[in-house]
């Protein structure tokens, strides 16, 4: 093993490419998230494990240098997911569910920093014996955990098609408890500034600055969404859109950089202005950014992935470590469970919001390198190695016990498309009629049964059921002219002949693409002898798929009651 | 839809046998002779199993026997007439039959088949008509009596 691992990182550090890697992050990083999705895990988690394996922990293939010069893809994807998120936070939902979000945001964050503060302090000072240095790890330790990590959670809602209370309550909390954690790490630094006698800035220095890069960075954001929503006025090709969308994404990324902003937020506000005050257009151009993002976000994972380093844990790193996860995620159960309770949240919120907010990573790990460059050592160098080795246990356990929590709430698969229920289904599924009709049966007998039923076309079948052609209203509008023949035509009279059919096992998505195929509006569907079973009409089986998504809407809408 | 251009007089005709079977073959042989029809021997299929279907005597002392089929391209019509009456054609009022006109229209000639169905039953419906026809001593007279207007 060892012996693999040098050879292994001899190559990489110089004959890999960049492009080569890329590459080989791309591939392995999906295969990785398929197969844990086979087997039931949210596929971020194998995004992640495939960088463990290939970065810093394991083979090292992914070196520090190119974990550097890939920096700007986490930018970007984190860009990317505050704009998807910003496009989830429609203002009507907000105001919904405006009084709980704020008191659950505030007993998750808070009870948090309290709790994990308390626990590392506690622990510090029989560690160091020094009760300063304990109160600064936890203040700082603290302040960092009450921050929750919008992507991997993110992830695995869109993975599952989630919708509901909980869904919208764990959108809007990732989303702004990394506020509440900034302003509690500007709080902590300050206080440990003064504890430790470092050159900390001033409290009210430190708040100023921070509602400074809050206030900037929603003011940018919302320029750039206003203008963006000016940009795709009137008709714009989709693939200019696209361009458009992710051009000024990359601009807000760059300038809130160089002026010292926040990008993830910056780039939220740019997609709630959109999905609020251009609510139309904006639906075309997020649908389009989504289908762009699962390269970013796989590559971002992977390289999460790879910066954990679990090779250099002290034991003194693990106990921190360990106390600070206990005390975390008590904080946050505790918390989100009281807001919940407080606020009246739908009792799915109060169940399981819990499990969904352990996940850290982006906020958590950039604090603490700024705690670590910003503090002595050995403050520094123990708060960046508490923070990656629990972000690496956080991110595994993490997204399975949001899918759990979905799951049991009951939300997963009620955010679907058309598209989705369909790529679900097989023929059979969206079969609209079984009714046949006999060749040798009278007009009479057909008008009865058109008059009877809703289908507009009907199979029509020999004795051994098999298939003899079709009849539609078309054929029957000659009848009413002479409807004095009715009695003495049968349906073999009137039939036309059969443009389409398919076995009725035919996947969904391959059955209305034959129908384009074949320039039809219908499919006669057949068993596996060939034999007739009823048909499928392209508009009836549309009007109830959407039929089927107005169903889950209203049971994500009766889940919030 | 102008009959005169339907129907010919050599198919029109005073029926030689007197058996259903027989008189359906023998009016699809006239038709093939004028060759305004393919593929005698699918055509003879197509007609038995429309009639194994349903009989196409409706009444009156007449059968319609037609079909849509892939051997013409344009509507024909035979007539032909046996006042004696053909015993097995198993009329829906039970009836012998004594008048057939039968009718051929193309695959997907949907229109002008129901067109010229409902057409042909609209003229014999009159019933001083039929007896006209039945009295027909050649194809000619036929052919006048089935193509000319109604005299009513």
């Amino acid at each position: 093993m060892n012996n693999l691992t040098n050879i292994l990182s001899q190559i990489s550090l110089e004959h890999i490419s960049m492009i080569f890697l890329l590459g080989l992050v791309l591939f392995l990083g999906t295969a990785g998230g398929q197969f844990f999705q086979r087997i039931k895990i949210p596929q971020v988690v194998g995004y992640i494990a495939i960088g463990i394996i290939l970065g810093q922990s394991g083979f090292r293939l992914i070196t520090l240098e190119s974990l550097k010069s890939l920096q700007g893809f986490s930018s970007f994807a984190l860009a990317l997911i505050g704009f998807m998120i910003g496009g989830e936070l429609k203002i009507n939902t907000l105001k919904r569910f405006g009084k709980q979000f704020t008191w659950i945001l505030i007993m998750e964050t808070m009870l948090t920093f309290f709790v994990v503060t308390i626990l590392i302090t506690v622990g510090g000072y029989f560690v160091f014996g020094d009760i300063r240095l304990a109160l600064s790890l936890g203040l700082l330790l603290g302040a960092i955990s009450s921050a929750t990590a919008p992507a991997a959670t993110t992830d695995v809602l869109w993975e599952n098609k989630t919708r509901g209370p909980l869904t919208t309550t764990i959108l809007g909390l990732v989303a702004m408890d990394d506020g509440v954690a900034l302003l509690l790490f500007a709080l902590a630094t300050s206080l440990t500034g003064s504890l430790m006698g470092t050159d900390g800035s001033s409290l009210i220095m430190g708040i100023l600055e921070l509602l400074l890069e809050v206030g900037g960075s929603i003011a940018m954001g919302s320029l750039f969404g206003w203008g963006l929503s000016k940009l795709i006025r009137g008709y714009v090709p989709d693939d200019k859109i696209l361009v458009f969308s992710l051009g000024i994404i990359l601009l807000i990324i760059g300038l809130t950089q160089m002026l010292g902003l926040d990008t993830i937020l910056c780039a939220m506000a740019m997609g709630f202005f959109m999905v609020n005050f251009s609510p139309k257009k904006s639906k075309n151009l997020f649908s389009l950014v989504e289908k762009f993002t699962p390269p970013v976000y796989v590559l971002f994972f992977v390289l999460v992935g790879a910066k954990l380093n679990i090779r250099n844990i002290s034991a003194l790193v693990a106990l921190l470590a360990a106390i600070f996860l206990v005390g975390r995620t008590g904080g946050k159960f505790l918390g989100a469970f009281l807001g919940s309770v407080i606020s009246k949240a739908p009792k799915t919120v109060r169940k399981y919001l819990p499990f969904c907010l352990l996940s850290q990573a982006g906020v958590a790990v950039g604090l603490s390198v700024v705690a670590g460059q910003t503090l002595p050592d050995p403050l520094g160098g123990i708060i960046v190695m508490v923070i990656t080795t629990t972000t690496f246990v956080v991110q595994i356990i993490g997204p399975p016990s949001v899918k759990f929590a979905v799951d049991r709430a009951g939300e997963s698969g009620l955010n679907v498309t058309e598209d989705d229920l369909l790529a679900k289904s097989s023929a059979a599924d969206l079969m609209t009629g079984s009714t046949l009709i006999e060749e040798n049966q009278t007009v009479e007998k057909v008008l009865e049964i058109f008059s009877n039923e809703d289908n507009l076309i009907y199979p029509v079948i020999g004795q051994d059921r098999e298939i003899k052609g079709i009849i539609s209203i078309e054929n029957l509008k000659e009848m009413f002219l002479a409807s004095e023949l009715s009695p003495y035509l049968l349906a073999h009279d009137i039939m036309m002949p059969l443009h389409s059919q398919c076995p009725s096992d035919t996947p969904a998505l391959e059955a209305f693409a034959l129908m384009k195929k074949n320039n039809s509006d219908y499919l006669v569907l057949t068993d596996k002898k060939g034999l007739c079973l009823g048909i499928l009409e392209e508009t009836r089986a549309r009007k109830r798929l959407s039929l089927q998504i107005m169903d889950l809407k209203n049971k994500a809408n009766l889940l919030a009651n | 839809m102008d009959l005169k251009k339907i129907i010919q007089k050599d198919n029109c005709l005073i029926l030689k046998e007197s058996k259903k079977t027989e008189v359906l073959i023998e009016m699809i042989k006239a038709i093939m002779q004028t060759g305004r029809a393919e593929d005698e021997e699918n055509l003879k299929k197509e007609i038995f199993y429309r009639e194994q279907l349903m009989s196409t005597g409706i009444g009156m002392g007449i059968g319609v026997p037609h079909i849509r089929f892939k051997g013409v391209t344009e509507p024909v019509a035979a007539v032909g007439i046996y006042p004696k009456g053909i015993d097995d054609y198993d009329s829906i009022d039970d009836e012998e039959v004594t008048i057939v006109i039968m009718i051929l229209v193309g695959e997907n000639q949907h229109r002008q088949h129901i067109r010229l169905l409902s057409q042909i039953m609209e003229k014999l419906k009159d019933k001083k008509l039929r007896e006209r026809l039945l009295q027909s001593q050649s194809s000619t007279e036929i052919y006048d009596i089935i193509t000319g207007e109604n005299h009513e």
